[in-house]
């Protein structure tokens, strides 16, 4: 065989929503066949693993809550980034706004205590959002203004909140719980919590809220001059410019809603399943939602089930865990494997790679 | 080989060409470029490739340049298939290439570009012998530049001199030129024409890839005419006429001439008044420009690329900061107003690179046709968009103006180029307006499109509105002007009546030169 020179990217014709679909599962397969090796190499037996990842997931109305919770916030910070980056506004600040949404909501909390849940959850709420908002606005800001990176301020973000808030919970500060061991606040009392959607699950109204905002972005982005202005912008900002969109408007108020939808993913957390603020209050789900919007193809109706994969993904491989003694780390690896093949697949439905080689 | 078309051929059997492709095939996804093409370059002539935009000229170029691999075909380079597969390949047989669009590094000099764009032995760069080198070339091909000037000081027709010389300094046998006339002057053009002459003396073939006929007749021997991907005919240009070699580039008789009315032209509707600008790079680009456009006026502005165009259109329509003047239409002054206010106060325009500033690619021609409107009743409701007046407006403006599209919910980047002009046309044109801002209306279009073009823009000026027409085609700006302004380095030099006008002075003072100079 001659050498292989150079590998060529062709642009391919729209491919059917059905070849799309059929690409999905292709992926799925070989994800699972590649990690399938990687649970052998770990002394288990792949077919077990699988088994248990999927009754951990789906296997009664129990674990299908479950994973419903757990795709919660992935929802929400999956949108978050859907609408950032719709407009190519590369923001990676989901999880520092997911913390302000939580610290937002918290002190709310702290200021409204005394009212009556059907008062103070709207006002948690509310907190959590602008306060989520107010962080995504400050990059936003410093973009429209002095064309600071949207990468770069919100990853510096990230830190900066999370620093607040190890301050906020460390040993004099002002929202420990006092005489904790723990870096955490006291638990929240009762009428500020999510009411719960069913008895005995942990699957709150967050999850209806989530739902409710995939549908509104999908309203704004479709359907309103802002979405247009903001797509239009995404995709060619010279001429969105000519044609008298404000550019620095769009940025702003983006950031803001971005920032807020991940808010709410964070004061969900807090006042839906943990009921303190804690710095593990998230294990990366701001992350996670980038990755979850990926893999919607930024499309905020398929953010819901791209979440809800990963939110199985999570929830099934701690019974997958248990029952098999495969490692947690393992867990991670086989969610980067699943992401992995389905971008590839992606790339490969979009594009057709030819070899280029010198006869 | 070639059909009866070439007489030369037909009796000399088996004359090997300099460079010969035989039946060659390029395809791009949804378009075939050249469909079994043959052509030839003989040693010693200069061979026009002629056809309208989107004909495959560029594409068979790149393909003998190695620049895209034909699926299909042969290449013989002195009677020898060769295989290119990259434009290193074609440098090394003696084939350079000059591009439409130039591969210079601004801040470094002619020395300097031309040492760098071509391979060199050893460690250290001999600037010396370069220089010695270069200095024979200029002298025998009667080439006038600074080898020491950077990029940035030269003029784009300087810059085309450069991409010139380092094809000559690498020893090329035979020149290939992608619309070489496009960034020149009339005078600039005949410079051109004259080296070309004299390195055809020397033994050197040129490819010269046109549209333009008069150019076909002036400089070449040849002439091998492409449409839609196909060869029409190889010919000698000294068999053929003017019209009939437009009859083999378009598939039908053309219209030279568009019918303009004579109208009065009315009161003064947009005024600027020393307008001054700064380019990107922070150089003041435009000179306190002062103009008087009318309503059911043409008035153009004439000039060479880079003399403050660009400049004079963004500020105009609200994309550039004007440093200083004021731009008044119906007696308000709106310089430095937002491009949505701008756009507000009655102006449209045209911009010069449709994909780039005019259309958002992604967007279905539908989205596009609304693109600066999508804020403003009835195409939005309360909130939201009006999804259903959009369809309709949508559909009107694509049965106005002839747009050719599968459907309104078509990616607007699978249109041609014509389709794209139209859709840009149908959104500026269908609002009120009181002036239109032309920046090149008919680059890049095919010649059906053009008259079109130009029958929109009479057609405006017929309704009262004021038209600034920015262009680089003289010929585009004899056939529509009422009035000519000649633009050099930032400044308006002269204004013409049309009718008093010709395009030698017009030509001259595009070159900065004034009367006074050349006495």
């Amino acid at each position: 065989m001659s050498p292989v020179d150079k590998l060529k990217f062709e642009k391919r014709d729209d491919i059917s929503p059905l070849g799309r679909t059929a690409a999905i599962v292709v992926a799925l397969i070989a994800a699972m066949l590649v990690s399938a090796i990687l649970i052998k190499l770990a002394n288990a037996s792949p077919l077990e693993a699988f088994i248990n990842l999927f009754k951990g997931a789906f296997g009664n109305k129990r674990a299908i809550l479950e994973t419903l919770t757990k795709s919660t916030p992935l929802i929400l910070t999956g949108l978050a980034t859907v609408i950032a980056f719709r407009g190519k506004i590369w923001s990676i600040g989901q999880e520092g706004q997911f913390f302000l949404g939580a610290i937002g909501g918290y002190w709310a909390y702290r200021i409204f205590e005394g009212l009556p849940a059907a008062a103070l959850v709207p006002i948690v709420i509310l907190g959590a959002f602008l306060v989520g908002a107010f962080g995504g606005m400050l990059a936003g800001l410093l973009k429209a203004y002095f064309n600071v990176d949207v990468i770069i301020s919100t990853v510096m973000g990230n830190y900066i909140i999370d620093y607040f808030l190890s301050f906020m919970l460390s040993g004099s500060g002002p929202w420990r719980e006092p005489g904790s061991y723990y870096q955490q606040t006291a638990e929240i009392t009762e009428n500020a919590y999510y009411p719960l959607l069913f008895a005995n699950a942990r699957i709150h109204m967050g999850f209806l809220i989530a739902i409710a905002c995939s549908m509104i972005v999908y309203l704004i982005l479709n359907h309103t001059p802002f979405g247009y202005q903001l797509r239009a912008f995404g995709s060619n900002p010279r001429a969105a410019k000519f044609k008298g969109i404000n550019t620095n408007k769009i940025i702003i108020l983006t950031m803001f809603i971005s920032g807020g939808l991940a808010g709410l993913a964070g004061t969900g957390e807090l006042f839906g399943v943990q009921y303190r603020l804690r710095p593990d209050l998230s294990p990366g789900y701001g992350y996670t939602g980038i990755i979850v919007a990926m893999l919607a193809g930024l499309n905020p109706i398929g953010v819901i089930p791209a979440a809800i994969l990963f939110g199985a993904l999570i929830n099934g491989s701690a019974q997958m865990r248990i029952a098999t003694g495969v490692p947690t780390a393992l867990t991670f690896a086989i969610q980067a494997i699943v992401l992995l093949s389905l971008l590839s697949a992606q790339v490969l439905t979009r594009f057709r790679v030819r070899r280029v080689d010198h006869a | 080989m070639e059909l009866n078309n070439d007489p030369v051929t037909a009796h000399k059997k088996e004359e090997t060409y300099l460079l010969e492709a035989v039946q060659l095939t390029k395809r791009f996804p949804m378009v075939l470029a050249n469909d079994r093409v043959d052509f030839n370059v003989r040693r010693g002539e200069i061979h026009c490739l002629l056809g309208e935009n989107g004909a495959g000229k560029t594409t068979l170029a790149e393909c003998l340049y190695g620049f895209y691999k034909p699926e299909e075909g042969d290449i013989r380079f002195n009677g020898r298939c060769v295989n290119l597969s990259s434009p290193n390949d074609a440098i090394h047989l003696g084939i350079g290439m000059v591009h439409q669009h130039f591969v210079l590094v601004e801040p470094l000099s002619v020395i300097e570009n031309i040492v760098m764009g071509t391979d060199h032995k050893g460690v250290l760069l001999d600037f010396a012998a370069t220089e010695k080198k270069l200095d024979s070339l200029c002298l025998l091909y009667d080439v006038k530049i600074d080898l020491n000037a950077k990029i940035w000081q030269l003029s784009v027709g300087e810059q085309q001199w450069v991409e010139i010389l380092k094809a000559l300094y690498t020893g090329v046998k035979l020149l290939i030129l992608d619309e070489p006339t496009a960034v020149l002057t009339p005078p600039e053009a005949e410079r051109l024409f004259s080296v070309l002459q004299r390195m055809k003396d020397e033994g050197l073939s040129i490819i010269f890839i046109t549209h333009r006929l008069k150019e076909v007749m002036q400089v070449s021997d040849r002439v091998t005419v492409l449409q839609k991907g196909r060869k029409v005919a190889t010919v000698n240009t000294k068999d053929v006429t003017t019209e009939e070699l437009a009859y083999m580039m378009v598939g039908r008789k053309v219209v030279f001439q568009v019918n303009k009315d004579e109208i009065k032209r009315g009161d003064p509707i947009l005024q600027l008044t020393n307008l001054t600008a700064k380019s990107d790079m922070g150089l003041e680009a435009l000179h306190g420009v002062n103009l008087v456009i009318h309503q059911s006026e043409i008035l153009s502005v004439a000039g060479v690329a880079g003399n403050g165009q660009k400049e004079l259109f963004e500020a105009l329509i609200g994309v550039r900061k004007a440093t200083a003047g004021d731009v008044i239409i119906a007696g308000k002054n709106i310089v430095n107003n937002s491009p949505r206010k701008i756009a507000n106060e009655g102006i449209s325009h045209i911009p010069d690179d449709r994909i780039g500033a005019g259309l958002i690619a992604d967007f279905s021609v539908e989205e596009n046709l609304i693109l600066g409107l999508e804020e403003n009743p009835p195409y939005r409701k309360g909130l939201f968009l009006d999804k259903s007046h959009i369809k309709k407006y949508a559909e009107e403006s694509i049965a106005q103006y002839d747009i050719v599209t599968p459907s309104m919910k078509q990616r607007t980047s699978y249109l041609s180029g014509g389709n794209l002009q139209k859709v840009i046309l149908a959104r500026e044109l269908r609002q009120s307006l009181k002036v239109l801002i032309a920046n090149q209306p008919s680059r890049g279009l095919d010649v059906g499109v053009i008259e079109y073009v130009h029958k929109q823009l009479l057609e405006m000026r017929r309704n009262g509105i004021g038209i600034l027409l920015i262009s680089e085609d003289l010929d585009e700006i004899f056939t529509l002007s009422d009035r000519i302004a000649v633009m050099f380095r930032g400044k308006i030099l002269k204004i013409f009546e049309a009718r008093e006008a010709n395009i030698e002075s017009i030509g001259l003072l595009m070159a900065g030169i004034t009367d006074k100079e050349t006495q």
